[in-house]
């Protein structure tokens, strides 16, 4: 059974999704021990870069989707059934700190599909789960997908399809801003309507998703290549002032939500 | 800079309201355990059930609230070394922690 992962990188006017991609891979290679598809663009690509893809998919991407007045390329993910290699696979965001085989226990949880439900912020304990919108349905998220080839996991990712072509539709419905296009959300809509506007247990990783979050920053602990302690430091406001915090963790994956964070972290 | 001179010279002290919640999310998920059909936590409340039953099979719901008919004997002692190991080096992390107080 061929197993691997997938990540999706196109370059913006302000960062290297496809820098980001390579560190991240190599990553996965190393902890995963599972080779790693990108698909990407040929803007993207790097001639400069020794580092091999098991694939390099190369695609005409979707430069609809905005963020901060610049062209942010996240649409198209459900593009990952049908380009993944991998009978079996993880679709990953490229800053994804992968820094132990944690993420090979969702293979053993679905029989088609998992993401994350529930998310933790490192420094921020007990902070609300995302919502859709005040009335509406909790968050799932993108940032970790585990799939295989299954007739469900392709009407999951067809249904995607279908709620980012209708986002502004859904947007509405469930009131939400469809300025910009979020791949948590359409993840959240396909899957409930997938599960006929239900979330079943085995779709959900069993553990949160940890996030580097806003006011804090993450710090390798040594030069080592494959380093997996890490100093997280939290800019605490108080009455005017920052009060600086931090704590210290080690092989323990987590998501950067601030990709300025992630590309200081893998320079 | 390293780490340890950027802490001294921001001033940054140590949270253990975050660091406690932080092990507490790492060690929850290394309990977890897909054996025998189903998904299992090996925590005291499943580890308890299946010390108090004798019989060679047992039917128990797993955390996807699925019954699944297991093999006590093996699926017990599974979760016992996951259990052990898991909450060794939770100890082992916790003692670490403190000792920053």
């Amino acid at each position: 059974m061929s197993r691997g992962a997938i990540l999706f990188a196109f370059n913006s006017t302000k960062y290297d999704y496809y820098a980001m991609a390579e560190y991240t891979a190599k990553r996965i290679n190393h902890f995963l021990d599972m080779p790693v598809t990108v698909v990407t663009d040929k803007n993207s690509i790097s001639k400069k870069s020794k580092y091999k893809f098991d694939k390099v998919i190369i695609i005409d991407p979707d430069k609809t989707n905005m963020r901060d007045q610049a062209i942010w390329i996240n649409k198209g993910r459900y593009q990952a059934y049908e380009l993944s290699p991998y009978k079996e696979t993880i679709l990953l965001d490229v800053d994804y700190m992968v820094n132990s085989d944690r993420i090979l226990k969702t293979f053993d949880i679905t029989e088609d599909f998992c993401c994350h439900d529930k998310t933790s912020f490192y420094m921020h304990p007990g902070v609300p789960q995302e919502l859709l919108s005040a009335y509406s349905y909790n968050t799932l998220w993108a940032t970790v997908v585990t799939f295989r080839k299954t007739k469900r996991a392709k009407q999951i990712f067809e249904c995607l399809e279908m709620v980012q072509k209708n986002y502004d539709h859904y947007a509405a419905i469930h009131s939400f801003v469809s300025g910009v296009y979020r791949n948590d959300y359409a993840l959240t809509l396909a899957l409930r309507i997938v599960n006929g506007h239900t979330l079943l247990p085995g779709d959900i990783i069993p553990w949160n998703l940890l996030h580097v979050g806003k006011n804090t920053s993450v710090y390798a602990n040594s030069d080592k290549k494959w380093n997996t302690e890490y100093t997280v430091m939290f800019d605490n406001w108080q009455k005017g002032k920052i009060r600086k915090e931090y704590i210290t963790i080690k092989d323990t994956d987590f998501h950067v939500m601030n990709k300025d964070v992630f590309v200081d972290l893998i320079k | 800079m390293d780490t340890k001179t950027l802490i001294t010279e921001s001033k940054a002290r140590f949270s253990h309201n975050s660091a406690k919640a932080y092990l507490q999310e790492k060690y929850s998920s290394k309990l977890l355990v897909a054996e025998q059909g189903g998904l299992w936590k090996a925590d005291a409340v499943t580890i308890n059930i299946l010390s108090s039953f004798t019989t060679k099979k047992l039917v128990l719901i797993d955390t996807f609230n699925n019954p699944v008919e297991v093999d006590r004997k093996e699926l017990l002692n599974k979760l016992k070394d996951i259990y052990v190991s898991a909450t060794s080096e939770y100890y082992a992390e916790w003692k670490e922690l403190e000792a920053k107080r």
